[in-house]
């Protein structure tokens, strides 16, 4: 049975249904109550109802995929029709002149109402000349835009902390949306986010109008307060000690932990293992594949090799990168081999004077 | 003639012993824990290994966050040799003992200044080792309370992530091994070249000085 995508994707709106169905799904999401539904349902279909201007800057629109690609219920359409998308580069109309002139127009008319979501790191060397629409910089768009929004909302991990971008060398000097603007700001990070947590905090700034409980690195808690580890159907082979060896192997096939093979979900906040991507009940994990930490700070530096525990240790000065197991074996061995020498040279300075005593 | 001086109260020898066999525990377990190298594969087998490893090493971990506080109160309230000044290289006295300790380790000399407490170059690796007893801390905590904000806020303060904190914490797990093995060395070292009773010095807290050598 295959779906006809392109069919699905020229139905406008959503039916009732579906949008209480979507609307209730991000309240379970929050930790709220049913009762708080009509709340949501009020806030999202009221015509006051903020627009918002979507930027995107170094990123591969991933984001906004993972969005438009959710299915059942259909939130890509449901997020569409609850935000008043103004500005879009991806899915509006407009193209050109007549674009810019819908974002200036929009941040002007709604000054200090809007919702500005940002989409992608920031270069920052060389005066941001790296990523440039419609003739101005990143750097220029995101400080005209953010200042006069009445929440800015960065959206995948690019946006909230530099993403692959930002990752050592860094040649752009790409940093997240809050870094550039100097204050905190709502992180959705991951690679791509789950679209529930957007939805979930959109809906929570439209209703209570302050943004959801977040955490010291801005992100949401009802969606990124606890880790994949401790949420992981696979947490059960961890406590009784049964691991997948190598991908492929016996184990692998039982669905066993994937600890050994570098799973990051022991250090991941997420809520991936709980609420699961594009509604067909998988995550990385439930396919197999451990966690890589995509919602985490510096995750390309931090938590590659990927298939690796721990990232390589490196040597300042030399270029050399080696693993934390050879390092400390190697120190301890030179430590050993020292100690021995040290030893030695005692006991012959000793000899040598015993020698001497017995000779006088 | 020998005679018999006090060097080390009772809570400091407990203090001693509650954090050397806590880092034993530790870096067994926390080895485990870094990479299982047992493997159940029989499922209802109803053996836990990790969750029992991770149990004795959080057991573990709070009796050597216990110790490292116990240490830090006995820096300033502990008998003469214990406090901070008595062995940190801030005095005049205990910077000249630094290159001097440095001298004779080095078989450079043979003269050494008997103390009494420690001298200033263990002095100087013990406080330094403390202070990174709180780095095991704060990286240990926020992974034993991964949603606690206190524990979240310190952790991303100092290590930018929980990644960074393990790997840091996995890092800082080989300085104590290294340690615990110069620490043993050198102790057998200075009690073959002039024995003063410093090994049971930490059984019994008393050191043996030739009459009238130390005030």
């Amino acid at each position: 049975m295959s779906r006809k995508l392109h069919e699905k994707e020229i139905k406008t709106g959503v039916t009732r249904r579906t949008f209480l169905k979507g609307c209730a799904m991000a309240a379970a999401a929050l930790g709220l109550s049913d009762e708080v539904v009509p709340r949501l349902v009020e806030a999202a279909t009221s015509p006051q109802r903020p627009p918002v201007v979507w930027l995107h800057f170094q990123e591969c629109t991933g984001c906004t995929e993972a969005l438009l690609r959710a299915s059942h219920p259909d939130i890509g359409s449901l997020i569409l029709d609850i935000i008043s998308l103004d500005y879009h580069e991806t899915v509006m109309a407009a193209a050109g002149h007549q674009a810019e002139e819908i974002l200036s127009n929009t941040i002007e008319k709604y000054k200090g109402k809007f919702i500005c979501v940002a989409e992608g790191a920031v270069p920052t060397r060389d005066g941001g000349i790296y990523c440039k629409i419609g003739g101005r910089t990143a750097l220029e768009i995101i400080k005209d835009v953010a200042p006069k929004a009445a929440a800015v909302i960065a959206i995948g991990t690019c946006a909230s902390f530099g993403g692959v971008q930002a990752a050592s060398p860094n040649p752009t000097g790409a940093k997240g949306i809050g870094d550039v603007l100097g204050k905190s700001v709502i992180n959705i990070p991951g690679c791509p986010p789950n679209p529930i947590a957007f939805l979930g905090t959109v809906l929570h700034l439209l209703t209570f109008k302050r943004p959801p409980e977040i955490d010291a690195l801005g992100r949401p808690l009802f969606a990124y307060g606890r880790r994949n580890h401790d949420q992981c159907e696979r947490r059960a082979h961890f406590d009784e000690g049964r691991f997948v060896e190598q991908f492929g192997d016996e184990n692998h096939k039982k669905g066993y932990c994937l600890y050994k093979v570098g799973c990051k979900g022991p250090v991941t906040f997420a809520n991936c293992p709980a609420v699961r991507f594009n509604d067909v009940s998988t995550w990385p994990v439930g396919a197999g594949h451990g966690c890589i930490g995509c919602t985490e700070p510096d995750f390309w530096d931090t938590c590659s090799p990927f298939y690796e525990h721990l990232p390589g240790v490196k040597m300042p000065g030399s270029g050399i990168v080696t693993d934390a197991d050879t390092l400390g074996k190697k120190i301890l061995g030179i430590t050993a081999v020292a100690a021995g020498i040290h030893a030695a040279v005692g006991i012959g300075k000793n000899l040598l004077k015993g020698g001497q005593n017995k000779s006088k | 003639m020998y005679e018999k001086k006090l060097a080390w109260g009772v809570l400091f020898r407990l203090f001693h012993w509650a954090f050397a066999l806590s880092i034993v525990f530790l870096v067994v377990t926390g080895l485990y824990i870094h990479y299982p190298w047992s493997n159940s594969v029989i499922e209802g087998s109803r053996s836990f290994p990790m969750a029992e490893m991770r149990y004795f090493h959080f057991v573990a971990g709070f009796v050597f966050v216990g110790a490292v506080f116990v240490r830090l109160y006995l820096w300033f309230f502990g008998n003469r040799q214990e406090k901070l000044w008595d062995c940190a290289p801030i005095t005049a006295r205990n910077i000249k003992n630094l290159f001097s300790t440095i001298a004779y380790y080095l078989y450079f000399t043979d003269k050494h200044e008997p103390r009494v407490g420690h001298n200033a170059l263990a002095g100087t690796i013990y406080i330094v080792t403390i202070l990174l007893g709180f780095f095991q801390m704060v990286s240990g905590f926020w992974m034993l309370y991964p949603e606690s904000p206190f524990w979240q806020g310190w952790g991303i303060t100092i290590f930018g992530s929980q990644a960074q904190a393990r790997f840091i914490h996995y890092l800082l797990m080989w300085y104590f091994m290294i340690f615990a093995f110069i620490h043993l060395y050198i102790l057998i070292w200075n009690d073959v070249k002039d024995p003063e009773g410093l090994i049971s010095s930490i059984f019994t807290g008393r050191k043996f000085f030739h009459k009238n050598a130390v005030k």
